[in-house]
């Protein structure tokens, strides 16, 4: 079988948002540089391409926030060529009238049929991935996942969903308002689905660590760079087959009485953690700030060649990441991405891609609200 | 720009499922150009059916009567009972032809988000019927969604060593309503249902 084409975003038009009036992109299908001074909107064109491909921003859950101030609604526009072939993708938002989507001019329903898993982003504050709390890490690592395999987002989605029934049927449960004997109706699909779950993860990691440590490498992050998934709870997930569901469903009705003191599912795919590390090192806990960056940027790396080989080789976003870096990181980096499919570099340094080798294929310049190819 | 008694039917429209503003608007100018007689039709009808209709005391489904008129159909299996969730997912399973027995409404399936206990549905009712009617075969078509199933898993527990417990056969949309499945997959499904 071939590889399926790269994720390549051929054109970006926004109209009102954040401080974009208007604005439309022209881009080629490497590494796109981004320059502009602080504040000048590199980040908002970043924001309005993630827009484009999966119809939620990076940066807030509150949509109104992005829409300009004094504009009634936001249009993004992106013509994205992918697997599924080249299609022109329009998302609006309006306050209070909620979400638009089209395909080739044609209205679709719902998100989930719309959205096209075609980008990881990298924004700055994108060290929660390896610095933040356990939930931070699992999203970043389910965020892949949901992009290599189609079932995976569904599997996901249901398995929290049960849990969010389990957990509401225990609080009930304590407080004398309900039986128990409905807690094993919502623990079948928990254990079904949470062993889909655990399965996906744990092939998703080991899949991930022998690239994630070249990558750290090179990037100067040092040898022995590692992950591993800290299962909840340990070692479950090492089960084969069949019996993981099993082991699942025994673990939750053996867990009742306790969990029911709780009012809570204290254990399961849902409080699965990732192990980053180099060597010994925990990185999560005792690399410094610059560690943790060199290691989300190897994440970020990592996941890219996995996608590649699963499904299609996404677009990457790196926002603001170079001034963050020194001059040897920032070149390792830059040539790293060099020949890896598309990627768009946001910097407010002009002579960022100075020390490349070969000039980027595009550089855009944006001043005052305008650009300039 | 309208008169009260205008903006009064357009706004009762308007509140209808599937029924815009602007739809209400046509809907109510459609009825202004109609003879009087229409308008009288209309409301009378909407007001008797709101009247007459009660639940069925077996099932739960609309009646007119005591009865719905598959209970009262002495030519329906008494033996075979299916369990669904509202009295809209009856009419489906109805057009399939494949399907000869009688019905029970649960009004509803288990959602401890929403607080919807077993207490909440018709089910000590559903069990009295099994031994009462004789029941052989319990159909359960709750919804293919997770509080469907849900449902159905903590239904078939609750009866199994008692009846035969049978499921509707996978192929069903999931995550949608009976009633927006096809004739023709709902009767595979109902035809292909297997043990639970
Ligand atoms: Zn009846």
């Amino acid at each position: 079988m071939p590889p399926a084409p790269d994720w390549v975003a051929r054109r970006l038009a926004v109209a009102d948002v954040r401080c974009w009036d208007r604005a439309e992109l022209d881009l080629p299908a490497g590494l796109v540089l981004i320059v502009g001074p602080n504040g000048a909107g590199k980040t908002s064109l970043v924001e309005a391409l993630v827009l484009g491909c999966v119809g939620v921003s990076p940066r807030t859950a509150r949509e109104a926030e992005i829409v300009r101030r004094g504009a009634e609604a936001l249009h993004v526009t992106l013509d994205l060529d992918g697997p599924p072939g080249a299609h022109r993708r329009e998302i609006g938002f309006a306050p209070g009238r909620g979400r638009r989507l089209r395909l080739d001019g044609d209205p679709v329903r719902t998100l989930a049929s719309w959205r096209a898993r075609a980008v990881l982003v990298f924004l700055p504050d994108e060290l929660r991935a390896v610095k933040g709390p356990p939930a931070a890490r699992r999203r970043a690592l389910d965020r892949v996942l949901e992009a290599a395999a189609p079932g995976f987002a569904e599997d996901l989605s249901g398995y929290q969903h049960a849990l969010a029934q389990r957990n509401a049927l225990l609080r009930r449960v304590r407080a004398g308002l309900a039986s128990e004997a409905s807690l094993p109706a919502w623990e079948a699909p928990m254990a079904e689905l949470g062993a889909r779950v655990a399965r996906a993860r744990r092939e998703g990691v080991a899949a991930l660590a022998g690239p994630f440590a070249s990558w750290l490498a090179d990037l100067g992050g040092g040898r022995g760079g590692a992950l591993r998934l800290e299962t909840s709870p340990q070692g479950l997930p090492e089960i084969a087959g069949d019996a993981l569901e099993e082991a699942l469903a025994e673990m939750l009705a053996e867990r009742r009485p306790r969990e029911i003191q709780a009012a809570q599912t204290l254990s399961g795919p849902h409080r699965d953690d990732l192990w980053i590390g180099a060597g010994d090192a925990d990185l999560r806990r005792e690399g410094s700030q610059g560690e943790q960056r060199t290691a989300a940027l190897a994440l970020l790396l990592a996941a890219r060649d996995h996608l590649r080989a699963r499904a299609a080789r996404p677009i990457l976003l790196l926002d603001d990441v170079l001034s963050e870096l020194d001059p040897v990181r920032r070149r390792l980096l830059l040539e790293a991405v060099r020949d890896g499919g598309q990627t768009l570099v946001t910097s407010a340094d002009p002579g960022a891609a100075d020390a490349l080798a070969a000039p980027p294929d595009a550089v855009v310049r944006v001043e005052d609200g305008r650009l300039h190819a | 720009m309208l008169t009260p008694s205008i903006e009064r039917l357009v706004s009762e429209l308007a509140r209808l499922p599937g029924i815009g503003p602007r739809s209400a608007q046509r809907l109510a100018f459609h009825m202004m150009k109609a003879p009087p007689e229409r308008a009288r039709g209309l409301a009378e009808a909407m007001i008797d059916m709101t009247e007459r209709l009660r639940p069925c005391s077996v099932c739960f489904s609309f009646a007119e009567a005591e009865l719905c008129p598959i209970c009262a159909d002495p030519r329906r299996d008494a033996s075979l009972l299916c369990a669904v969730e509202e009295p809209s997912a009856i009419l489906p399973i109805e057009r399939t032809h494949e399907y000869r027995g009688r019905y029970h409404v649960l009004g509803g399936a288990l959602s401890p988000i929403d607080g919807v206990d077993p207490e909440d549905l018709r089910i000590a009712e559903l069990v009295a019927r099994l031994d009462d009617d004789g029941v052989t075969e319990l159909v359960i078509a709750t919804n293919p969604t997770m509080s469907g199933e849900a449902t159905a898993l903590y239904l078939a527990d609750l009866v199994r060593g008692r009846v035969r417990v049978t499921r509707l056969a996978s192929g069903l949309p999931v995550g949608a309503d009976l009633e927006h499945a096809d004739e023709l997959t709902l009767g595979r499904a109902l035809l292909g249902r297997r043990d639970l």
